[in-house]
């Protein structure tokens, strides 16, 4: 997919002393030769990403083993926290849908919630290479593509083929060609919606501050400025960018579903 | 210093990019306002139709949004990609 390594270098090469521009753009691709076709790994986003899941998985491995052994035990900590959490997620993200259906999709957009938020928040570490893997366009594209199929699983599952194909010919047969290219676009932009909100706020957080260090009096700003916007477009907007992507998805495979 | 065609491209693709962005945040703006302003109306006058009305805003704001992000992907190519 898009590529867009060693980019920096026409650009801004007169301020890239300045806190890892040199560095924006830049990645560590290691290419395995299988069969004919070169498949190529964005080392870093892979390893960010492994290492969110991990945390992830040990964090509910860690919130399963706290809860009370008998159904009727004392309410522990960890149980109440889950409860909370469970709750929160329930009434954020599948508000008013069929129960049935409610309970099929929230694990996987609360599932994508919660590694989506620790990705984007992951990018607020000013460490080399530890970047979020959300702005790498294959991951939220990946995310974007595996909502639609399974979009179109659930309804093929829950109304029959004849049922969901038709409802590509509503309200008019001839708005057919518009239907089929509203769909694959409503995809297209729920992946580059995360994908282009957090690769922005990398660029503007690594470019702002550079650019306010090339004035001498503006210099003193500039690093509030970067801390500020590294703050703001990784917690702010990481979060909002998560909760959209979650609510879309949920929002989608209900309108499959039940349109 | 001459001038030579490579570098009246990439001028060319600096400049795409700034009017790109430029231009194209225009409308998502007025539209993210407009659908910000008309929630606090709602929640105004039915404060207890505050949640559903923040999410509802929150995701009809990142549909709205959209056309800027096509707008901010354009401009990176232009910049980072092309050329």
């Amino acid at each position: 997919m898009l590529s867009y390594n060693g980019l920096m270098g026409a650009g801004v090469a007169a301020s890239e002393a300045w806190m890892g521009i040199e560095r924006l753009g830049e990645e560590l691709i290691a290419t395995v030769r299988v069969g004919p076709v070169d498949v190529s790994f964005d080392l870093p986003a892979v390893a960010v990403s492994l290492f969110v899941t991990a945390l992830l998985v040990a964090v509910s491995i860690w919130l399963r083993r706290g809860l009370p052994r008998e159904r009727e035990g004392p309410l522990t900590q960890r149980a109440g926290f889950l409860a909370a959490l469970l709750e929160l997620s329930r009434s954020q993200l599948v508000a008013g849908f069929d129960e049935p259906l409610a309970k099929r999709v929230l694990p996987l957009t609360a599932t994508l919630f919660l590694y989506i938020l620790l990705c984007n928040w992951i990018g607020i570490l000013p460490i080399p290479y530890i970047v979020s893997p959300t702005q790498n366009l294959n991951v939220p594209m990946g995310m974007a593509i595996m909502v639609y199929v399974l979009a179109h699983y659930y309804a093929l599952r829950t109304r029959g083929v004849r049922l969901h194909l038709r409802s590509y010919l509503e309200p008019n047969p001839i708005l057919l060609p518009m239907n089929i290219v509203g769909d694959m676009g409503r995809t297209l932009s729920h992946g580059f919606r995360l994908f282009g909100n957090i690769l922005g706020g990398a660029i503007l957080t690594a470019l702002a501050p550079a650019l306010l260090a090339r004035a001498v009096f503006l210099l003193p700003f500039a690093f509030p400025v970067g801390v500020g916007l590294d703050l703001f477009f990784g917690i702010f907007v990481g979060t909002i960018q998560a909760l959209v992507f979650a609510l879309l998805a949920s929002a989608y495979i209900n309108l499959a579903v039940s349109s | 210093m001459d001038i030579s065609g490579a570098d009246l491209i990439t001028m060319a693709r600096y400049l795409a990019a700034g009017l790109c962005m430029g231009i194209g945040a225009i409308g998502p703006a007025i539209g993210q306002g407009m659908a910000a302003s008309h929630a606090l109306d709602g929640m105004a006058r039915q404060p207890e139709m505050e949640n559903s009305l923040l999410r509802t805003m929150i995701v009809g704001q990142a549909i709205t949004e959209s056309t800027g992000i096509y707008s901010l992907v354009v401009a990176i190519i232009l910049v980072f990609v092309a050329g």
